[in-house]
């Protein structure tokens, strides 16, 4: 039975971390302007880039420039809105080695607070709405576009999101039990990256590495599918029954990684 | 010499001792060449021209650009500003080195041991995708241009890294720097794809001559404009390194080393 009053508490935490946040990030306040500036720079930068292959090529592998940018912006959309929720992620890593983490455990609340949802990035914040109403753009010049794709659209972006959840889960489950390897969350990102186009352009066997090992096609490339019409239910079923099951993996992995954790430099 | 060598001995075991670390950042590397390689492979498929460049000069331009750019961009320098954020840049100093070959040592250390992962990693992708990559030519040449983006890639690093005697907010140009080296310096497409006076913008600024150009050369599509280009690489070596040496003078005057 859901305790409603335990939700207030964590929403009341939550909110509390928060605004922490937002007081941090703007202790830096030229940090915020080269880090929204870069941001932006690389956003339409690849855009762009997408662009001059179009001008060369009226199809990506049957794709109109609409449809590849469609793909591109939910690339962009799932994986700001991660950035923007999971910031905290990034700062995993000293708080395991300088002995921080304890500091963490011992505090009347879920860890997750703290360490998944404790550093809401309001620079993402700023980016993820210019990526709405970009994607929005595009969607509407589809020639195609349904009420029914677009609430489905919607759905598979939060199963998307659920999916990469689960990764900053597996994340911080890694961050406990392999302590010599700083950039795991880049790892993450490298291979979420390859969601910015098409599975369907790359060949055998990285289209299969790509859905079912790694399952990008399913996070980031699907959604897509489903606003552009060219998708099939079963893979829809599957990618949801898929993040949860995911997201069921990453609470026992995590669960194993604290049982794991060695109180250790604080 | 002796000194360096040993400063580049230790350098690459530091790498061993995280080899785990090191063998996911080549892991990384490798998806990002296949994201960028695979990609440009499906799109050329199809034409026997893409924007002047066929299937196999597009894709031996992607293989070499990747092989150079880790030897070029590869570097240890992010560490500096730290360094100086923290006062430990005093032990350095204090030392019977050079400051800037100390560092250049690190650099060649870490540009060594990427290149040696990153030419098997080529081969593989290669192996897989079945092409045969271009013979490399206009050596002498591919080596004079080569030198220049090196040294212009570790003077701008250093510059970037020289901010922190005034800011402890160094991540933030270096973020900025590091986007544009990554798209702007020709590691996603060759530059002469874009329109020609946006190419030729380009070709004003430092970028193009880290590896870009070198590339060009080594797979033999030298244009008319050649001696120009050298011209600039020279010219943008010499301001680099004259803006690295003074920032260094300016920053050591102002520091007040404090923390040790």
């Amino acid at each position: 039975m859901i305790n409603k009053n335990k939700i207030k508490r964590n929403w009341k935490i939550f909110w509390l971390f928060s605004k922490f946040a937002l007081k941090t990030t703007f202790q830096t306040r030229w940090g915020v302007a080269f880090f929204i500036g870069g941001k932006l720079m690389r956003f339409f930068f690849l855009l762009g880039f997408l662009f001059l292959v179009f001008s060369k090529t009226k199809s990506l592998y049957g794709y109109s420039f609409q449809e590849a940018a469609i793909f591109f912006m939910t690339f962009n959309l799932i994986d700001n809105a991660a950035q923007f929720l999971f910031r905290e992620v990034y700062r995993f890593r000293p708080l395991i080695t300088s002995g921080g983490f304890d500091l963490v455990l011992i505090k009347p609340y879920h860890p997750f607070l703290r360490i998944l949802l404790g550093g809401v990035d309001y620079m993402d914040l700023l980016t993820l709405v210019l990526y709405l109403l970009i994607t929005l753009y595009f969607a509407f010049q589809l020639p195609y576009l349904s009420f029914i794709n677009l609430l489905l659209y919607l759905l598979l972006l939060t199963n998307g999101l659920i999916i990469a959840t689960a990764f900053h889960v597996i994340v911080l489950a890694l961050g406990i039990l392999i302590t010599s390897v700083d950039h795991t969350i880049m790892i993450y990102r490298d291979i979420t990256s390859i969601g910015r186009f098409p599975l369907d352009i790359y060949r055998e066997p990285i289209r299969f590495v790509f859905t079912f090992v790694f399952p990008i096609a399913l996070m980031m490339n699907l959604p897509a599918q489903v606003l552009i019409g060219k998708f099939n239910w079963e893979l829809v079923v599957v990618a949801i029954v898929f993040a949860f099951g995911l997201l069921g993996f990453s609470m026992l992995l995590w669960k194993k990684a604290v049982k794991h954790y060695q109180s250790w430099g604080g | 010499m002796n000194k360096y060598l040993t400063i580049f001995n230790v350098t690459i075991k530091e790498y061993f001792a995280y080899r785990l670390s090191f063998v996911l950042w080549r892991f990384r590397t490798l998806i990002n060449l296949i994201v960028i390689f695979f990609f440009w492979f499906a799109v050329s498929a199809k034409y026997t021209n893409f924007a002047g460049y066929s299937q196999p000069a597009l894709l031996s331009y992607i293989l070499y650009a990747s092989l150079i750019s880790d030897f070029v961009i590869g570097t240890r320098l992010g560490d500096i500003a730290a360094e100086i954020n923290n006062g430990n840049i005093i032990n350095i100093i204090l030392k019977p080195i050079g400051f800037f070959n100390y560092y250049f040592a690190r650099d060649l250390a870490d540009k060594f041991i990427n290149i040696v992962f990153s030419f098997g990693e080529i081969l593989i992708v290669a192996y897989i995708a079945r092409i045969s990559l271009s013979t490399p030519q206009n050596l002498i040449l591919f080596v004079l241009f080569f030198l220049c983006g090196l040294m212009i890639s570790y003077y701008m690093n250093l510059i970037i890294a020289f901010l922190g005697f005034w800011t402890t907010e160094s991540w933030a140009p270096r973020f900025i720097f590091t986007i544009l080296i990554s798209l702007l310096s020709g590691n996603f497409f060759p530059l002469d794809m874009l329109p020609k006076t946006l190419y030729q913008i380009a070709l004003l600024t430092p970028i193009p001559y880290l590896f870009f150009l070198p590339t060009k050369i080594i797979l033999g599509r030298i244009d008319n404009y050649l001696i120009l280009e050298a011209m600039m690489a020279f010219f943008w070596l010499l301001i680099s390194r004259s803006i690295a040496h003074f920032i260094w003078k300016k920053g050591n005057k102002s520091f007040s080393f404090w923390g040790r």
